[in-house]
């Protein structure tokens, strides 16, 4: 395909659309760079492909209502995890298969509960990078989840949460950020793929061109893996004229789901 | 009142009336003319610089609109700011010395295991069982005696035009649904776990008043801590809101700079939300609403915010309220997981169910 990310046509659709400077020094071979020299991630981005279904292979499959027919179905997809399957232990796999078994109940994405890392970035959902010449915010649309992700001196997790505790750094033209300090309540995908409070998550942000990322990270849990492993996918630039995040706070529709035993029963209510 | 349990809407609608101790300092904007050597600071890019972790909790304790016999002074007198500054000076005795057991149920435990007399309970929170609401290491409190008056400033007389009559109905509906436990719906939005809006995410309140603002090239973001909302706020002159079949709680924002000052301007709301305490204070706002803020940087540690809220639909006239947001050393955001630590909805509804069952059985057995 034809390399459509001419800067200067780059560069005068965002003013077009936005009014908003093109990063000064940019463009060299494509990726801008911010006054510092670094790529500069800022932008709305979203991965494609269906690894938050399942981050293995997986066929397409019938969804848990019928009644919704193709449109509530799982698509297919392949596997994001380098060398294909998670190396689970044999205790933490038995454990993935219960909570399969029990994904509609138990998947903490069904209650609009904060997706945790990785998941938040393959989530069908974008999310905006806000690159500062200090910190770096990700703001997620799902459920307005969102992360900062301290550039300066390493901090500790000073208490565990759902997102972890962000520290990032820059290798060359990678930004790396270091994610410690979960509870363990994420789940990695709507496959059971479940997670321990001693997870730790290394990921990896490198432009291949202004409009993609390639993004990787490394799992690594003692209690719950063999060994650490990783996955990676290509994150891509929103590049509609107006795009932009928007807003999707799902608690809303996750009540009736999680308190609707409890509503006062009405003459005419089921 | 039927509710026993200590409920943050409507407790903190009461907490914010009464004047909370704040201590002493100058306004935000004597802070920049005291420092002579003080500029206002530029990012790398050249936007003025609002970048960092602030706090409203120097207005904690501010009525939201003007006590009466202030009439239209909006700032106090020296006397009266040495008034707040004894108050604060006792809030700070009371995180220093209360310890983490200022809950009057636990120091009467606590006194018992030790064969003592459990010390009376002192102060505001001495109004019954576990009556502090926050463990103590929770509560946040205004470190400096604020000079104002009021939050609401615009109108002259620091009062809140008043509210349509279709507004009127809308409040009277909400409060009514605020007085069952039928169904979660009847809970605030942030009760809920949902959202409090863009006024109720930084009008003070007795916790979670930090926010934080990143800029890029193009953007200005903000993060509040409760409930972990954001907002991504691109810059420019020619910029268009999203389409108006689109909207959201906290609505589609578009930014400028003026000077130093960054202009916000907000469309595109849901409504729903109330321009007061936790975003559920007041009347619920329209579709119509439309919201502009300002934010300048007056110091190293302060910035001054402005919002001024146009809703015909719910208000008969435009208003502001206007107050410092501070950066104080030590202060960091936590992760707010809201809705995922919501045990209260359901304690709350099971509970209903249950005194209702109660009183069904004992009048059956009638």
């Amino acid at each position: 395909m034809r390399n459509s990310l001419n800067p200067i046509i780059l560069a005068a659709a965002c003013i077009a659309a936005f009014g908003m400077a093109v990063p000064a020094a940019a463009q060299s071979g494509g990726i801008p760079r911010t006054a510092a020299g670094k790529p500069n991630l800022t932008g709305l981005w979203q991965a494609f492909g269906t690894a938050d279904w399942d981050i293995e292979d997986h066929s397409a499959e019938a969804g848990p209502f019928y009644q919704l027919g193709a449109v509530g179905a799982i698509p297919p997809g392949q596997s994001i995890v380098e060398g294909g399957d998670i190396p689970y232990l044999p205790a933490a796999l038995e454990q993935k298969k219960k909570d399969y078994a029990n994904r509609w109940k138990d998947d903490p994405e069904v209650k609009c509960y904060m997706p945790g890392v990785p998941r938040a970035t393959y989530q069908p959902f974008p999310f905006q990078i806000i690159q500062s010449q200090k910190d770096i915010l990700f703001a997620y649309e799902f459920a307005t989840t969102n992360r900062l992700i301290n550039m300066g001196k390493p901090e500790e997790a000073a208490v565990d949460t759902w997102m972890g505790t962000s520290n990032g750094h820059w290798d060359g033209d990678t930004l790396v950020v270091d994610v410690i300090g979960f509870n363990g309540k994420p789940w990695l995908d709507r496959a059971g793929d479940y997670t321990s409070d001693s997870l730790h998550v290394v990921e990896r942000y490198t432009m291949l061109d202004a409009n993609t990322i390639n993004y990787e990270a490394t799992i690594e849990d003692s209690t719950m893996y063999s060994r650490p492993w990783k996955i990676s996918l290509p994150l891509y630039r929103r590049r509609e004229k107006n795009a932009r995040l928007l807003e999707f706070k799902c608690v809303e529709f996750s009540e009736q789901l999680l308190y609707g035993d409890l509503v006062k029963k009405t003459p005419d209510s089921k | 009142m039927r509710k026993q349990i200590f409920l943050l809407s409507s407790a903190l609608a009461l907490l914010a009336l009464a004047s909370v101790p704040a201590a002493a300092q100058s306004t935000s904007s004597e802070e920049g003319k005291t420092d002579k050597n003080w500029s206002a600071p530029e990012t790398p890019w050249g936007d003025p610089d609002l970048q960092g972790t602030w706090t409203s909790d120097d207005t904690w304790g501010v009525p939201f609109e003007r006590p009466k016999q202030y009439g239209t002074r909006r700032f106090l007198t020296e006397d009266e700011i040495q008034q707040r500054e004894k108050r604060v000076e006792q809030s700070q005795e009371f995180i220093d010395k209360g310890g983490p057991a200022h809950s009057p149920a636990v120091a009467e435990l606590e006194a018992k295991e030790k064969g003592e007399t459990p010390p009376p309970a002192q102060g505001r929170y001495g109004r019954g069982v576990d009556a502090a609401p926050v463990p103590g290491h929770w509560g946040e409190f205004a470190r400096r005696a604020s000079p104002l008056t009021s939050q609401v400033m615009d109108p002259e007389d620091g009062h809140i035009p008043p509210i349509t009559p279709e507004a009127a109905k809308l409040l009277a509906e909400k409060q009514e649904m605020r007085r069952k436990q039928d169904s979660y719906v009847d809970w605030s939005l942030y009760d809920r776990c949902i959202t409090r809006g863009i006024a109720g995410s930084i009008i003070p309140v007795i916790y979670g008043n930090g926010l934080e603002i990143v800029q890029a090239p193009g953007y200005v973001s903000i993060r509040y801590e409760m409930v972990h909302d954001v907002r991504i706020i691109p810059l420019g002159d020619k910029l268009e809101h999203a389409g108006s079949g689109y909207r959201s709680y906290m609505g589609d924002a578009i930014g400028h700079w003026e000077g130093n000052t960054l202009v916000v301007d907000t469309t595109n709301f849901l409504g729903k939300t109330a321009i007061g305490v936790n975003g559920d204070f007041g009347p619920p706002t329209s579709e119509a609403l439309h919201t502009t803020e300002r934010f300048t940087r007056t110091g190293t540690n302060t910035i001054d915010y402005k919002m001024t809220v146009d809703d015909p639909f719910t208000y008969t006239a435009p208003w502001s309220y206007e107050f410092p947001i501070t950066h104080e050393a030590g202060y960091q955001l936590f992760e707010y997981a809201c809705h995922e630590g919501n045990m209260a909805m359901r304690n709350m509804l099971s509970t209903a169910r249950m005194e209702e069952a109660k009183k069904a059985a004992a009048a059956a057995k009638q």
